[in-house]
């Protein structure tokens, strides 16, 4: 067996090193990618994923991922600020998510100190309402939102998450009081779905992939994306485009440690530049379903900062973050 | 019979060499993990995905579904040998297990869950087989008051592990309780009981608990006491394999154990502890041999593990039918289906007949090896008690912090699992029941969280958990089983007056 | 521990009720930081005040029974082997808090353990540790493809 495995092991080495030949000559990094979260879920897919595009396009020599779970990626961001400061090779997963969490966690840690890289993947959230609802568009939702919200309910992820912050810029879209909004979280995305199937709750709001099938089936009402207007189809309509100006997404993105050189950012950014483009990653998008959301360099830096403005005020609005 | 013609076709999609093997390499390796605490059949199944990327579908996921029974075997193994539960499902199983173990019965204990969990896992297999589609309808229409009663019966009934002293036992059920409070409130997103220590925020793990208080409390309580007390260990006393009796008192529980483990595994918040924990605290009260709970009773051994196992398949129903996980390793198998593209959903069925009934008949199969491999390992197994003490209890505590650390390899969730380990070894000092504890935490914030759910829903109008017929036939069962034993106790009282 | 027997009074008893009327307390402590957010959810508070409610009875609940003194009676307390048992858990912490790896933390824990349950053979015992943390080293590392806490021995293999 572990004659069999490093046979394997070596073959894939040389493998590697061949095509890196090809591709790239400087396929020298070693890097080091850390998913601030348990295996298994999406940012450890991310990474595990990214490992698997950098190895065997040869843009990377190898591409080790850690695994630091713990309160959102607080844990992880921690580690990388205050172990990894100035490491070219170190990379971390990070998502809208942790925006959210770093801030209700109070954590003293915060994005800015890291050093962004490059948002890779996006997912539009979706609102659903159960197939016998008399609700059919974002309008009518809207309208029984601004005659009272409390008689909406909404399931989605937990508090303070995209969900949740989703149903309040909905709210507020719609002309209602954000902090009235009648949002009851559940812990797994099956559970908050079988309270939609069940008709316990108004409408239910997650990323689209939690629902997918279920829409198609017919047990569920498609309302409508947070897409921006001119990216909906006639299955995948935008909210925006229903007249509640409303747009997020649900985005995964890498962040390098601070005090890295501009040399290394710019190898780092290059490399996901490289892997953003490789068929390989582009493989991976297609069989997992995420949406390539590529952006690098200072225009990912920009929309960083404006995300956690945005998050900001909606969690103040709705009272987990005080101003 | 529409379903047998179809599992038939499935049956011959998975006994092809390849899927053979498949689900063979599965249940060798879920069975090695769930020997380990903390890393469950979940974690490997992530582990696994991107190896087996390059497989085809079917061989995968049959693979995936080996892992997942085989891992609810290796989970008992532990529990009753060492009393170290694999995961938080086989918790219940390690109260009378170790036990009986210890009394040199650990050959009938290990058979019996082995049987149990083949008799189970057969049962609620065809029970998917053929109930899926109406069984998944009354799934879905369980709301948050209904869950809030299925905890209150929960409660009341799992009052039976609390020994001889109700202030005990409540104290114990609290520290539970309190303990289930740490972390982040699911609702609100403010953190409770955590000090502003990040590592706190995500609730405190239930194997993490488990773990300190049985196997890391109980080192420290028996190292403490070998000057007065050398405890000696014999790995077989009486016969290896279960007598007539054993299984004259094994069958009804199995039976049980499956009705208790199959419907609540098919709901979607519905989890595997709990009915463990109902399985045994139903044994407890029908028992006819009620001086054995507490020494090792077979019955408390047979009827969690025939409930483990039966909601390992109840878990599938909504995975299949309806494309829910409900369960940690289920969003895996989940994430194992949509990596080839598939969808599980209401169209998985019409769409993919012969993965699904391949599936499915590969679960039968994954069963009977399971079933085949256990039974001869049964003496093996034991003869691990006939390792010197010394390294027994070293290998015990490797084998509990090793875990832990693969799954969160943080300091922080060592010393918790220490302080945990201390605890417990004060619990036994001062004669508290430890179960409760473990009952507090899993039970306590998902009462809570449900409560808070359907009141939210109803906006604050409490009858709301009498106005659903299934939360008030769950609330009047649980008033019944609060109020029937003094009921009983005053008839029995009545009685001997008369006589 | 001391427990005298004329009057019956259980101080460890004792200890144990003030122990969990500070538990109650802290609770309390806890809860009143909290805030409602949601006008529809009963809140946060709700649970806590029912621990810490259920906490200060039970308190007193034990507190009447150390009185009574009906404890149930406890054996003489070997100290020693507590100690090197958790002197080694807290050593395999350490080791790994501080970046030595998990390896030699996992030895020392099973030498430990096993000196604390009568063996005197903690070289021997020491090796055996290290040659099961070996094991599963490879096991997880390159198997599984988990990253464990690593050390200057890890980084050998």
């Amino acid at each position: 067996m572990t004659q069999f495995r490093r046979g394997l092991w070596r073959s894939a080495l040389a493998a590697a090193a061949v095509a890196g030949f090809v591709t790239s000559a400087a396929a020298q990094m070693e890097l080091k990618i850390m998913a601030p979260a348990a295996p298994g879920g999406g940012w450890d897919q991310t990474a595990r994923s990214m490992q698997q595009a950098l190895t065997q396009s040869g843009i990377a020599k190898s591409a080790q991922v850690t695994n630091v779970p713990g309160a959102g990626g607080s844990i992880g961001i921690a580690q990388l600020v205050n172990n990894s400061k100035g490491d070219g090779n170190q990379l971390m997963v990070m998502g809208y998510v942790m925006v959210g969490a770093l801030l209700t966690n109070k954590s003293p840690v915060t994005l800015d100190q890291t050093t962004p890289i490059a948002r890779l993947t996006a997912e539009y959230e979706a609102i659903v309402v159960p197939a016998d609802s008399p609700i059919k568009t974002a309008k009518e939702l809207a309208d029984a939102l601004k005659a009272d919200p409390a008689k909406v309910t909404w399931a989605g992820g937990s508090a303070g998450g995209v969900d949740h912050i989703a149903a309040a810029l909905f709210a507020k879209a719609a002309g209602a009081d954000p902090t009235k909004i009648n949002y009851i979280p559940f812990s797994g995305g099956g559970e908050a779905l079988a309270a939609i199937l069940g008709g316990k709750v108004t409408a239910g709001i997650s990323g689209y992939g939690e629902f997918e099938s279920q829409i198609k089936a017919g047990k569920l009402r498609l309302i409508g994306l947070t897409t921006p207007a001119d990216k909906a189809t006639a299955d995948k309509p935008s909210i925006k485009a229903q007249g509640v100006d409303i747009e997020i997404a649900n985005w995964r993105a890498v962040v390098a440690p601070p005090g890295i050189s501009a040399d290394q950012k710019k190898a780092l950014t290059d490399a996901m530049d490289k892997m953003a483009k490789s068929s390989e990653w582009q493989e991976i998008l297609k069989t997992k379903g995420w949406e390539d959301a590529y952006v690098s360099g200072d225009a990912f830096a920009k929309i960083l900062a404006d995300e956690q403005a945005r998050t900001k005020e909606v969690l103040t609005s709705v009272g987990l973050v005080k101003s | 019979m529409e379903a047998f013609t179809s599992l038939a076709g499935g049956l011959a999609v998975a006994i092809q060499p390849a899927n053979l093997l498949f689900a063979l390499i599965g249940v060798l390796l879920g069975t090695a993990v769930g020997v380990l605490p903390g890393i469950g059949p979940a974690l490997t199944v992530a582990l696994l995905l991107p190896i087996t990327f390059k497989l085809d579908p079917a061989g995968s996921i049959i693979m995936f579904a080996g892992i997942y029974y085989g891992g609810m075997y290796g989970g008992s193994t532990t529990a009753i040998l060492i009393n170290t539960p694999g995961e938080s499902a086989s918790m219940a199983t390690a109260l009378e297990g170790n036990l009986m173990a210890k009394a040199g019965r650990g050959g009938p204990a290990l058979a019996t869950s082995a049987i149990g969990s083949f008799v189970a896992g057969t049962i609620a297999t065809l029970g998917l087989t053929l109930l899926a589609p109406y069984l998944v309808e009354i799934a879905v229409s369980f709301g948050p008051e209904d869950y809030f009663a299925l905890m209150v019966v929960a409660f009341v009934t799992v009052s039976a592990t609390f020994g001889d002293s109700p202030v005990r036992g409540l104290t114990s059920l609290f520290i539970g309780l309190l303990l289930g409070l740490v972390g982040i409130d699911i609702l609100s997103g403010q953190s409770r009981l955590s000090f502003g220590v990040p590592e706190l925020y995500d609730n405190i793990e239930v194997t993490t608990l488990a773990v300190g208080l049985f196997a890391v409390g109980e080192a420290l309580y028996v190292a403490s006491r070998r000057h007065v007390h050398e405890e000696k260990l014999e790995a077989v006393r009486g016969s290896l394999w279960m007598t007539k009796e054993d299984w004259k008192r094994s069958w009804k529980p199995w039976l049980r154990g499956t009705m208790f483990g199959f419907p609540i595994g098919a709901l979607p918040a519905g989890g595997a502890e709990i009915p463990t924990f109902l399985s045994y605290a139903t044994e407890r009260r029908l028992t006819k041999h009620p001086e054995d709970f507490g020494r090792g009773a077979i019955e408390g051994v047979a009827g969690p593990e025939a409930a483990n196992n039966a909601s390992a398949a109840g878990t599938l129903v909504p995975l299949l039918t309806l494309g829910l996980p409900t369960s940690a390793t289920a969003a895996m198998l989940l994430a194992g289906f949509q990596q080839y593209g598939l969808n599980p959903g209401p169209l998985l069925f019409a769409d993919q007949p012969n993965l699904v009934w391949g599936l499915i008949a590969s679960l039968f199969i994954a069963n009977g090896m399971l079933l085949v491999l256990n039974l001869p390992l049964v003496g093996l197994w034991v003869r691990l008690l006939m390792i010197p003490q010394p390294w027994l209890y070293a290998g015990i505590l490797v084998f509990a912090t090793m875990g832990t650390i693969a799954a969160n390899p943080s300091p922080v969730e060592l010393v918790m699992l220490t302080v945990f380990g201390i605890l417990g070894f004060l619990m036994r000092r001062f004669d508290f029941p430890i179960a409760p504890v473990v009952v507090g935490l899993i039970l306590g914030p998902i009462a809570e969280s449900q409560l808070r759910r359907a009141l939210s829903i109803s906006l604050g109008d409490p009858m709301t958990l009498l106005q659903s017929p299934i939360s008030a036939t769950l609330l009047a069962i649980a008033l019944l089983a609060l109020v029937l034993p003094f009921f009983l106790k005053g008839l029995g009282r009545f009685k001997a007056v008369e006589d | 521990m001391t427990s005298s027997p004329q009057r019956r009074i259980d101080v460890a008893g004792l200890v144990i009720a003030v122990i969990l009327l500070v538990l109650a307390g802290v609770v309390w402590w806890d809860m009143s930081k909290l805030q409602i957010l949601s006008p529809y959810d009963l809140g946060p508070k709700v649970m806590p005040i029912i621990v810490s409610g259920g906490l200060t009875l039970l308190a007193i609940g034990n507190a009447i029974g150390a009185l009574r003194g009906d404890l149930p009676a406890r054996e003489s307390l070997d100290w020693k082997p507590i100690i090197l048992i958790l002197g080694g858990l807290a050593c395999l912490i350490a080791l790994i808090a501080f970046g030595g790896g998990f390896m030699i933390g996992t030895a020392l824990l099973f030498a430990a353990t096993s000196t604390a349950f009568g063996r005197r053979a903690f070289v021997t015992d020491f090796v055996i540790g290290a040659v099961i943390a070996v094991f599963v080293y490879l096991l997880f590392a390159k198997l599984l493809t988990l990253s464990l806490p690593a050390g200057p021995l890890e980084r050998l293999f």
